[in-house]
């Protein structure tokens, strides 16, 4: 049912007649999605349908008291909201009609980076490479999620906010400060030192912290009101101001790698010593990076194409020794680098580590460096390949319980591409440790292209992994999304949906805020 | 190819918007991120690459009607590839192509702009998209004892282009052009009635108008007999070396752009430069000379069936690796005294200077938007003159500048050069 034609008129109002549309053209945009779950086998026939629902009308607010009077105008109107900043992978699909969508794409500013204090506040649409690019001038650094570099640096934008960094930089839960938020009844409330001395240094207190009504494990996807500015630390960065990229697209590479960097990927001969290793390092506190990269990974994070990607992982299939990671070593000093090193070369002889020799090239080894720190290769492994891409992603544990888990959706994933209904990329997980410790994360990655066999099959994946989450328990997982999944993990963990469906619905009375992957207010409504 | 045929492309977009920025690698600091300038100016998704692919796949499925917002979204991109850059960094995907297919099934479908339609028929008419007073070509055949091309037994070949020939202020750029060849000694022909490329034409979605062109110009450069093809304009280098490929009239001669013969002639020591030019100019790469330019040998083929996306014979996707990048910096390299500052946004990933694609004649207050943004970038590096090697480029710095009454100066490279040689 189309907006009214008043509402429509009000809301237009709000952001001026050129930031709000209902034109069919303009609204199939924003109806493309690659979720999964929007494909459907009809009369036998795979029906991509990456076409959800459209919205009513999409909106472009500028500022924070935009969005807040369009949340008011909603509640008043009984209209529902989903809200993205870049918009990458989900939040753009509507529960059902009267859901309009806000585009966050002109609140892009920095609003301040504080040296002293180290951090940084940004709004929504600012990206991981912008953020990232500027605090590199002044010797520092943050999270970019794992998702790229071209993804909202905003700590509240991604599921978890995990990145590849995670040794050093942590991840976007753990870094949150204070936030500026919008209510589902349109209040802005500003958290922790913010709304106490109007400064963001901290996302707690006074009195409780609000920090776990904004997000969970993962954040709300857009069901519990708008994050218009948020606060994220940030870590020192022993690098350089700018780092020397040359070459033309897609061939960057440094022209030399910076002083007191590394780069290696070491193979081990079974998925034990590879723990052993990684549990090490951690430990020794050596690691700028590590990511548990199967070949798969390297060959398309490497390659810029198709083709060079099958011959490179038909290469680094002959050259591992098995389960692998890569690894980045920084020193702030020589001294310190050496140090480092030695280590790390210890490490990896008590283990029987094997370096592929390939990285060891400046020229290689420096490429891959760099869009490991920009995380520019995000797309090329998910997406490149066939077109399309899931993934299987648990919580977030110990390493031990996390790869055990992962590796057994891995070898379901393994029965599905022996019947030809993925492509054969290996079928093993990619974990990694984060703050030096052992708590880590791990994922399944999927590719293919659709068919009605090989979404049926996605399907069945999807349900044994749910299954084998119950069963090994390793935190729940990130994929937890919407009442279905949260009504089956809930009871295991404290039953926590009970709670999080009682905060929605004290906070949102109204129901403005979509909750399509997050919770609703009562039981039962967004299955 | 019709727009039809790309739908596995469009169905391959993941919606990740790297179209919408220059590749991540290659961001320095908070400004200057955005590649195109249609969703910097008009903000909505469908203003990008991706989101053209996601409504022209939704036109082709026949969820969407044509209407007065999807003409805008079809008309209002430069199609400058910026998008297509960005999006194969990462992907094997075609971006670009599909857009201006998107654009050319729109005038199949009689959904004409009216300026584009006004502009066809001038071409139709008279043989040239552009008005103005033409440059007496003939004139210069006999003041510089130039070649008469259509008398045959040319060896070089020197297309002017449409813009630099009934545009006045852009004469001098002839003339350096012209001056060069003499002071390196090389007697290049000329046409006294030079054919349009037809470039333009197929870029504002009239293919066989463009077709029709080439064709023209293939007769016209058999009679000259010529081996070698120099032009200035970018837009013409682009038609000849890669647009005509696509139509499948191929040119036999070599194509060359003036800067990359420049070059060849400063580095042979032909061409010395001699003066001085105390100056801090920035270089503004056009598109079609850049990340358009690269060489393109064609491919047909199928893809085969499977998960992974690959091709026979194998697909080598052009990602603007190979555009003329070079050539350009070297001839202001070797001009004396001459700093030459680059803006953030150079080469494969330059933002561009708002003119192409038809934009200029349908909606000129975009263009002359889009220039300013890079006047100002041009600006931000400290340059007192902004340098290109497309005459559309500079028109259209030289329209916006005059409006906005800043004082940068803009020169063709040739035109520098001439300066001192």
């Amino acid at each position: 049912m189309p907006l009214d034609k008043n509402v429509y008129k009000a809301l237009e109002g709000i952001v001026g007649p050129e930031h709000i549309s209902d034109d069919p053209a303009i609204l199939d945009s924003y109806a493309w999605t690659t979720r999964v779950q929007n494909m459907e086998i009809r009369d036998g026939e795979v029906r991509l349908n990456k076409f959800a629902r459209r919205f009513e009308a999409v909106l472009l607010p500028a500022d924070t008291l935009e969005v807040q009077a369009i949340v008011k105008l909603c509640n008043r109107k009984q209209i529902k909201i989903r809200t993205f900043s870049t918009g990458f992978i989900a939040g753009n699909v509507p529960s059902g009609e009267r859901v309009i969508l806000l585009d966050l794409r002109r609140m892009n500013r920095i609003i301040e980076i504080d040296e002293q204090n180290m951090l940084a506040v940004v709004e929504p649409y600012v990206i991981g490479a912008q953020l990232q690019a500027e605090l590199m001038k002044r010797g520092l650094i943050a999270n970019v999620t794992g998702a790229g570099s071209h993804t909202s640096a905003l700590p509240l934008a991604a599921f978890w906010g995990t990145g590849h960094m995670g040794q050093t930089v942590s991840n976007g839960e753990r870094n949150l400060l204070a936030v500026e938020w919008v209510t589902p009844e349109g209040e802005t409330v500003r958290i922790g030192s913010l709304g106490a001395i109007g400064e963001y240094f901290c996302g707690d207190g006074p009195g409780f912290s609000l920090r776990g009504v904004l997000r969970g494990a993962i954040t709300p996807m857009g069901g519990m009101g708008i994050y218009t500015k948020a606060a994220t630390k940030v870590y020192h960065w022993p690098g350089p101001t700018e780092f020397p990229i040359e070459g033309t697209s897609p061939n960057y590479a440094p022209s030399a790698i910076p002083e007191n960097f590394m780069i290696r990927y070491f193979s081990f001969s079974t998925k034990e010593r590879l723990q052993e290793a990684i549990c090490k390092i951690g430990e020794a506190e050596i690691a700028f990076e590590l990511m548990g990269f199967p070949v798969s990974m390297m060959a398309a994070n490497i390659a810029t194409g198709n083709e060079e990607e099958v011959r490179l992982l038909a290469d680094l299939r002959k050259a591992v020794k098995g389960p692998g990671f890569v690894v980045i070593i920084v020193g702030n000093s020589r001294r310190e680098f050496e140090y480092k090193k030695k280590v790390l070369e210890r490490i990896v002889d008590e283990t029987e580590g094997r370096s592929l020799e390939m990285i060891e090239d400046e020229r290689v080894g420096g490429a891959l460096l760099w869009r490991l720190i920009r995380i520019t290769a995000s797309i090329r492994e998910t997406f490149r390949a066939t077109g399309e891409h899931t993934g299987i992603f648990p919580g977030h544990s110990e390493l031990g319980p996390i790869y055990r888990l992962t590796s057994r959706i891995a070898d379901l994933k393994q029965d599905l591409i022996a019947k030809g209904l993925l492509l054969d990329d290996g079928a093993e997980p990619f974990p990694w440790t984060e703050e030096h410790g052992s708590m880590a994360h791990a994922e399944v990655l999927i590719r293919y292209r659709s068919s009605p066999q090989t979404l049926q099959g996605i399907q069945w994946l999807n349900e044994e992994s749910i299954r084998l989450c119950l069963e090994e328990p390793a935190g729940v997982p990130f994929f937890v999304r919407g009442d279905r999944l949260h009504g089956i993990f809930g009871p295991s963990a404290s039953n926590y949906h009970v709670w999080l469906r009682r905060l929605k619905k004290a906070f949102d009375p109204n129901g403005v805020c979509d909750p399509l992957d997050y919770i609703s207010p009562e039981e039962g409504q967004n299955s | 190819m019709a727009l039809a045929d790309y739908i596995r492309d469009m169905e391959t977009c993941c919606r990740c918007s790297l179209c919408k920025f220059i590749p991540m690698e290659m961001v320095k600091g908070y400004k200057y991120v955005s590649i195109c300038p249609s969703i910097e100016r008009y903000q909505f998704h469908a203003y990008s690459g991706g989101g053209r692919l996601n409504v022209a796949l939704s036109l082709i499925q026949g969820r969407t009607q044509y209407s007065e917002r999807l003409l805008h979204i079809i008309y209002n991109c430069q199609l400058c590839g910026g998008c297509d850059v960005s999006c194969k960094y990462a992907m094997d995907m075609e971006v670009l192509e599909p857009l201006l297919h998107f654009r050319i099934r729109a005038v199949e479908d009689g959904y004409v702009h009216p300026a584009l339609q006004e502009a066809i028929e001038d071409l139709r008419k008279t043989g040239r998209m552009v008005r103005g007073k033409r440059a007496d070509v003939g004139r210069w055949i006999e003041q510089f004892d130039l070649k008469d091309a259509s008398k045959g037994s040319v060896e070089i070949l020197y297309h002017f282009g449409c813009r630099t020939l009934y545009d006045e202020r852009m004469w001098k750029v002839a003339l350096a052009a012209i001056n060069l060849f003499k002071k390196a000694g090389i007697n290049v022909g000329v046409f006294r009635e030079e054919v349009c490329c037809g470039g333009r034409a197929c870029k504002m979605g009239f293919r066989e108008e463009s077709l029709a062109q080439a064709r023209r110009f293939l007769e016209g450069l058999r009679i000259s007999r010529a081996k070698i093809l120099v032009t200035a304009c970018a837009e013409c280098y682009h038609a000849f070396s890669v647009l005509y490929v696509k139509l499948g009239v191929p040119l036999e001669a070599r194509i060359v752009h003036l800067t990359e013969f420049l070059a060849g002639l400063l580095e042979s020591k032909e061409l010395r430069a001699k003066g001085t030019i105390n100056k801090a100019v920035t270089y503004h790469d056009p598109c079609h000379l850049g990340r358009l330019g690269e060489p393109f040998g064609g491919w047909t083929g199928r893809e085969i069936e499977g998960h992974i996306r690959l091709f026979d014979p194998p697909r080598v996707f052009r990602r603007g690796t190979y555009g003329v990048y070079d050539p350009p910096r070297k001839v202001l390299g070797m001009i004396p005294g001459l700093r030459l500052l680059e803006m953030p946004r150079r080469k494969e990933y330059a933002w561009c200077c708002g003119a192409g694609g038809g934009v200029k004649e349908s909606n000129p207050d975009f263009a002359l938007w889009t220039a300013n943004r890079r006047i100002e970038e041009a600006i931000s590096t400290g340059a007192e003159a902004i340098v290109t090697s497309c005459p559309g480029c500079e028109l259209n710095f030289r329209d916006a500048l005059s409006r906005s009454g800043i004082g940068l100066e803009v020169y063709d490279v040739a035109e520098i050069l001439n300066d001192v040689v």
